[in-house]
């Protein structure tokens, strides 16, 4: 295999590639629409809509909150284990294991107690839930702080479980993901399908034959200068799509989610791989069928296997981690490597020629 | 040098081309002639390694066509011109030609001055970056024929190569074909032009799915055709048209108002004998002259005869 020549013909292919813009619009659009809008459009409404965890910046807020008359350190004088209150005021008291509702709690010592809808000033808070709490003023460890808004500082909250929006996220993020690996193996249908059957219909693959380029270097041209586009307009999509969710995510999770250690893998090895079969696929229906519709009609088949793999995904049997990924990204390279070899054999220069006219 | 053997090709049951036998000597100007689906395609396709021959054998200076570590040169060797251009419509002149050029190997510089110099003589250099597709007919052929010199290709495979042109761009592809020719190439030519083939082609074939007959041109006329002469007499008198058909040595008399029109096998012996019985008939002769039976009379009727 003289690799100059996979080049030469893959430049040649690409050179005519730029000179199709709707082709070009259709690569880029289809990718920025599922790997860029839609999710977007589904989180923005998520982040905006839905009451998630915040975290404030309670220092800051110190100079907005009003300060408490009583600044001495919480002592109390009688305490209240494994009651439930509702709408009362409390001062001096010890609480364990208690649930406070639509309390107002001042100068109080609260130790794995869950506090609803309340106020909590000058106190201090050991392993406890708040929620929907306003905290002014008061110190605290150990804390679930689901629907906190704490005026107040010294608190330091400790997830005792994953919030609603930890197990929501990787959920998506797997979804998302999914689209991320759809995009690349639907691409080449509309490239790779017209490689061979497009020069067969421009009656330039004769000339082309006739060169001293052989099967393989042909083949391997033909299969870069359609799957470089669409990796191409992938990484484009992905790259726009991480930074923009980040943007969206950050200021209600705290951290950039995305890229993590998944999707990073997922975009070096699943989505190449993948594409890279929807390219070997799509020129060997090229290769046999004698038009470009029938070509790229046969060719929506070849996402059958990233189908399967985005069902398993939806359906919750398949859950995609980096081990996973490896696992598909194999599978997927296996069968690339055996397709090249399948289409390299029943590549026939003579059927081409003479039982397509 | 270009030996064929027995070349045969079958598509299913259909015959394409059988038991065809050639040889092709180095600096020659070969030209097959056929109807449509005769097999020149086939064949040509078979001698630049596109499809692998049914049987029969082929053999290219000292390559086999049916050995795959041969195709490979074989194909390095030959400049093919297809029936149709096939060029590549949204590129330009120089990006078509540079890419075949890149294909077959030529070094960047010599490919660059090539490409400069044939366009240039086109006169389409400055037009080298516009889409082809926007080019007339005759000028994509140019381009095409350019392109299947780009490498200096030792033989050159030349399917119908002046089927589009205009008179006067013909006339400067059949003078490139014989300056290729001076150069010393060997040129194959698939053809319907039967007077081009006449003009430039040093040895011709005429097939029909088989080798029907191979010569000069001028050869394959005079072996098939008895040697027609045309009398032109004063008038022609009445003793004449009596006794003309029983004179030995003409044969298929037609009259044509003062015209005696004959067949004869030798005209060289036979014709002075035919004036001198004419002149005691009394006849008074004008003109006398020899009608050549052109390539096409010579094809028209070996088509014909092949095919009965």
């Amino acid at each position: 295999m003289r690799w100059r020549n996979a080049w030469i013909v893959m430049r040649k292919d690409l050179d005519e590639f730029k000179k199709q813009k709707f082709v070009i619009g259709s690569i880029i659009a289809m990718p920025i629409l599922l790997g860029v809008v839609l999710p977007l459009a589904t989180f923005v409404p998520l982040v905006t809509m839905a009451p998630l965890d915040q975290q404030w910046d309670i220092d800051g807020l110190l100079e907005i909150g009003s300060l408490p008359d009583d600044t001495a350190a919480p002592w109390t004088n009688q305490t209240r284990t494994d009651t439930s209150y509702e709408a009362m005021v409390f001062r001096h008291t010890f609480f364990k294991n208690a649930s406070l509702t639509n309390c107002i709690i001042e100068s109080c010592i609260l130790e794995n107690t869950t506090i609803l809808d309340s106020t909590v000033q000058n106190s201090s808070l050991v392993d406890s839930v708040l929620l929907n709490v306003t905290v002014i003023r008061s110190e605290g460890t150990g804390l679930d702080g689901k629907f906190i808004l704490a005026v107040s500082s010294d608190l330091a909250f400790t997830r005792t479980k994953p919030s609603e929006i930890d197990q929501v996220l990787p959920m998506m993020f797997n979804m998302i993901l999914m689209i991320f690996i759809i995009i690349p193996a639907t691409l080449p249908t509309i490239i790779a399908t017209y490689s061979i059957v497009g020069e067969k219909n421009n009656r330039s693959l004769e000339p082309l034959l006739a060169t001293p380029t052989t099967d393989g270097e042909l083949l391997a041209g033909k299969i870069f200068s359609a799957f470089l586009p669409s990796m191409g307009a992938t990484l484009l999509a992905f790259t726009l799509g991480v930074v923009l969710l980040d943007i969206v995510l950050i200021p209600k999770i705290g951290y950039p989610p995305l890229p993590n250690l998944t999707w990073i893998l997922s975009m070096v090895l699943l989505a190449p791989t993948a594409c890279l079969m929807s390219v070997l696929a799509c020129v060997l229906v090229s290769s046999k069928v004698s038009d470009v519709r029938a070509a790229q009609q046969l060719g929506g088949f070849v996402v059958m296997p990233v189908v399967i793999l985005m069902i398993g995904v939806l359906a919750g049997f398949i859950f995609l981690s980096p081990i996973m990924i490896f696992v598909f990204a194999g599978l997927y390279g296996g069968l690339d490597l055996g397709l090249f070899l399948f289409v390299k054999a029943i590549f026939n220069r003579e059927a081409i020629l003479t039982k397509w006219s | 040098m270009i030996v064929c053997e027995g070349l045969t090709k079958l598509f299913g049951s259909v015959t394409a081309i059988q038991d065809f036998s050639l040889e092709i000597p180095d600096g020659c100007i070969f030209g097959l002639l056929g109807p449509n689906g005769a097999g020149k395609t086939t064949t040509m396709r078979m001698l630049s390694c596109l499809i692998a021959p049914s049987s029969g054998m082929a053999h290219i200076d000292s390559y086999d066509i049916r050995k795959k570590e041969d195709a490979q040169k074989i194909r390095g060797m030959i400049g093919l011109l297809p029936e149709v251009p096939g060029l590549y419509e949204t590129l330009g002149a120089y990006k078509n030609l540079d890419y075949y050029g890149q294909l077959y190997g030529v070094p960047k510089q010599q490919r660059q001055e090539a490409i400069q110099k044939t366009l240039s003589n086109l006169e389409l250099w400055d037009r080298r970056s516009e889409p082809v597709g926007g080019f007339s007919k005759g000028m994509k052929q140019k381009i095409a024929i350019a392109r299947a010199l780009i490498h200096d290709p030792k033989y050159i495979f030349l399917d119908e190569p002046t089927a589009s042109l205009d008179p006067v761009a013909a006339k400067i592809v059949r003078e490139y074909i014989l300056e290729l020719k001076r150069k010393g190439n060997t040129i194959l030519i698939n053809t319907h032009n039967l007077s081009e083939a006449e003009r430039i082609c040093d040895t011709v074939a005429v097939v029909k799915n088989r080798m029907v007959k191979i010569g000069n041109p001028k050869q394959l006329a005079k072996g098939l055709f008895t040697r027609t002469v045309t009398i032109t007499l004063q008038s022609i008198p009445p003793k004449v048209l009596q006794e003309i058909e029983s004179f030995a040595l003409v044969s298929d008399v037609q009259v044509k108002e003062n015209q005696l029109i004959v067949h004869v096998r030798n005209p060289k012996e036979d014709n002075p004998q035919i004036l001198s019985w004419l002149l005691q008939q009394g006849a008074k002769v004008q003109f006398i002259q020899e009608e050549e039976h052109s390539l096409e009379d010579v094809y028209l009727k070996l088509i014909e005869e092949a095919g009965q």
